[in-house]
C-alpha cells in the first residue's frame, strides 16, 4: 500500500490517492482523445482508435497504480 | 440463415461474454458507458447487424449476471442497476447467509432472461400495429414516466422540479450547438447528454476535489475496507430452478413479465418499485431479502431485454431508455443506420429472434456457472489488482471522447455543465430514472412553453 501522508480521497464510492487519480486522468484522456483525433481518415477508424486508446490507458493505469482497498477475509483465512 | 453468419454470431457472443463478465464485476461500471460506444463502433464499422445484436444480447445478459457478484461478495454495487440490491444482500449476510445472495440473484437473472426473450418477442409481435400511434406519443410517455418516477421517489418536490430544469438545460445546450454552428441545425445530440447524466455523480465528485473545503471533507485516513463474505460454491453446480422457492420463482417470473411490459419506463425505477412490491408481503427478514433479490435481478434482465427487443422488432424508434441509451446504435448510427433506415427496417423478425436467443443463450450457459462458482475469486482478483483510479480515468476519457464526437470542444464543455447539474441533483435524491426520462421528453416539454 503506497504511503501517503495526506490520506486517501473518497471518490465515487471508493478510496483513491489524489496524485494517482490525477496521473491516471493525464494518461487516459490524451490516449483516448488523441487516438480519435490523430486517426487517419475514414469514419469507423477514429472511433476504434479512440476506444483502443481508452483500453490501453486503462491497462497502463491498472499496472501503474495499486488499488487502495483493504480486503478483510473474516476468520477463515 | 447462412452457416457462416451463424458462426460469426456465435463467436461474437462468446467474445461479449468474456469481456462483459470481467466488466460486470468492476464496481460502478455503467451499462451505457460500457456498451454504447462499443455497439456504435461495431455498427459503424460495418459488422453485420445480426452479429452485432448477438454480441449485444450476450453482453447484456453476461453483464447483468456478473453485476450481482460484487453485491453479494462485498456489498458493493457492480453498476447503477444493482445499487438497490445492496441493502438486501447485506441483510442476508448479516443473518449468516452470505452465499445465498449470489445464488438467489443469479437464479433471478436466469428466470428474467428466459421469460423476457419470448415475452418481448410476443409483445413486439402484438405491438407492431400500434407502432405508428405509440411512436407519435413517445415524448408524452417519457414525460409521464418522469412524473411517475418522481412521485414514487423519496424526494418528490425536487424530482418534479428537476424534470423541467434538466429539459431546459438539455435544450439550451442543443440550441447553443446549433446557434454556434457546431452541428447542423436539427441534428439532435443525444449520447453525450445521456452519458453526462450517467457520470454526473462521478463528475460532481471530481469537481469537489478542486474545492478546498469540499476536498477536506472527502479525505479518509485509511483505504476503504472491504469485507469479503462467505465462500465459493463447491461440488455440483446448483440448478437455477431449485435455488428459488416456488413463491420466489413465481414472483421473479411475474416481475419479469411486468418488467417486459413496462419496457418504455426506466429500468432502475421499475426494479426498485417491483422489488419493494414483491417483497412487501413476505414475512421474515431472510425470506423478504431473498424475495427482493431474486425479483429485482429478474426485472433488471427483463426490462433490459424487452427495452431493446420491443423497439427493435416492433417500433423502429428507440422508444425505451435501453434502446435510446446502450442500444442507440441499432436505431441511429450515421452513416450506416438512420432513424428512417435502421436495424428495425433492415432485419427481419426471425433474424432478430435468432440473434437474441443465440446471444442470450450463450451468455446464460457460460456466465451462470462462473458467477455461482467463482464469484468470490473473481471479486477478490478485481479488488486486489484493478485500481479505482483506472476506472475513473477510463470513464472520464470515454465520455470526453463521445462528447467530442457529438459536438467537438463545445460538446465537452456542455457535458461537463450537464454532468455537474445532474450530479448535484442526484445527490439531492433525484434518481437516474427521472433524469433520463426528462432528457427524452426535453424537446417536447420545452416546445410546450413557447
Amino acid at each position: 500500500m503506497p504511503k501517503n501522508t495526506k490520506g486517501y480521497l473518497n471518490v465515487w464510492d471508493d478510496t483513491v490517492s489524489g496524485r494517482d487519480l490525477l496521473l491516471a486522468l493525464i494518461i487516459s484522456t490524451p490516449l483516448t482523445l488523441g487516438g480519435y483525433l490523430l486517426a487517419p481518415g475514414t469514419p469507423p477508424l477514429p472511433l476504434i482508435l479512440g476506444l483502443s486508446g481508452a483500453i490501453v490507458g486503462f491497462f497502463i493505469n491498472a499496472v501503474l497504480f495499486k488499488p487502495k482497498r483493504l480486503l478483510d477475509f473474516g476468520k477463515e483465512q | 440463415m447462412e452457416p457462416v453468419l451463424l458462426l460469426q454470431m456465435l463467436i461474437a457472443a462468446v467474445v461479449a461474454v468474456v469481456v462483459y463478465t470481467a466488466i460486470g464485476v468492476a464496481p460502478g461500471t455503467d451499462e451505457t458507458a460500457v456498451l454504447a460506444p462499443v455497439t456504435l463502433a461495431l455498427v459503424v464499422a460495418g459488422i453485420p447487424l445480426s452479429v452485432v445484436l448477438a454480441f449485444f444480447m450476450a453482453a447484456i445478459v453476461a453483464k447483468k449476471l456478473t453485476d450481482s457478484i460484487p453485491v453479494s461478495v462485498a456489498g458493493i454495487p457492480g453498476g447503477v442497476m444493482s445499487a438497490p440490491m445492496v441493502e438486501h444482500a447485506l441483510i442476508l449476510k448479516r443473518e449468516g447467509h452470505a452465499t445465498l445472495a449470489i445464488r438467489k440473484m443469479a437464479s433471478g437473472s436466469v428466470i428474467g432472461t428466459l421469460i423476457a426473450v419470448p415475452i418481448s418477442l410476443l409483445l413486439a409481435f402484438l405491438l407492431t400495429p400500434l407502432a405508428s400511434v405509440l411512436g407519435q406519443y413517445a415524448s408524452q410517455l417519457f414525460f409521464g414516466g418522469a412524473v411517475f418516477l418522481a412521485l414514487m421517489s423519496r424526494e418528490k418536490v425536487i424530482s418534479l422540479i428537476s424534470i423541467i430544469l434538466i429539459a431546459a438545460l438539455v435544450q439550451s445546450l442543443r440550441h447553443l450547438y446549433w446557434g454556434m454552428g457546431v452541428i447542423p441545425e436539427g441534428q439532435v445530440v443525444f449520447i453525450s447528454f445521456f452519458l453526462g447524466i450517467t457520470i454526473g455523480p462521478m463528475m460532481f465528485n471530481l469537481a469537489q476535489l478542486t474545492v478546498n473545503k469540499e476536498r477536506a471533507a472527502m479525505v479518509e485516513p485509511e483505504p476503504k475496507s472491504i469485507q469479503i463474505f462467505g465462500d465459493d460454491e463447491r461440488g455440483r453446480l446448483p440448478n437455477p430452478f431449485r435455488i428459488l422457492t416456488r413463491q420466489e420463482t413465481v414472483s421473479a417470473a411475474a416481475s419479469s413479465v411486468l418488467g417486459s411490459v413496462t419496457f418504455f419506463m426506466s429500468p432502475v425505477g421499475i426494479t426498485i418499485f417491483l422489488g419493494e412490491v414483491m417483497s412487501s408481503w413476505v414475512k421474515g427478514t431472510v425470506n423478504k431479502a431473498s424475495r427482493a433479490l431474486s425479483s429485482m435481478d429478474a426485472v433488471t434482465n427483463a426490462s433490459y431485454i424487452a427495452g431493446i427487443l420491443i423497439p427493435l422488432a416492433a417500433l423502429g424508434i428507440p422508444m425505451s431508455p435501453m434502446a435510446i441509451g446502450p442500444g442507440n446504435a441499432f436505431f441511429n448510427a450515421p452513416p450506416v443506420l438512420t432513424l428512417e433506415q435502421n436495424a428495425h427496417h433492415l432485419m427481419s423478425f426471425s433474424e432478430i429472434a435468432i440473434a437474441s436467443v443465440l446471444g442470450a443463450g450463450i451468455a446464460l450457459l457460460i456466465t451462470y456457472p462462473i458467477a455461482v462458482r467463482y464469484a468470490r475469486k473473481i471479486c477478490v482478483f478485481v479488488f486486489q489488482h484493478v485500481p479505482h483510479e483506472a476506472f475513473l480515468a477510463m470513464f472520464f476519457s470515454l465520455v470526453m471522447l463521445l462528447a467530442y464526437m457529438d459536438a467537438g470542444l463545445m460538446g465537452i464543455l456542455g457535458v461537463m455543465v450537464l454532468a455537474l447539474v445532474a450530479g448535484l441533483l442526484n445527490r439531492w435524491g433525484v434518481n437516474y430514472g427521472v433524469q433520463f426520462m426528462a432528457l427524452y421528453a426535453a424537446p417536447w416539454l420545452m416546445g410546450l412553453l413557447v
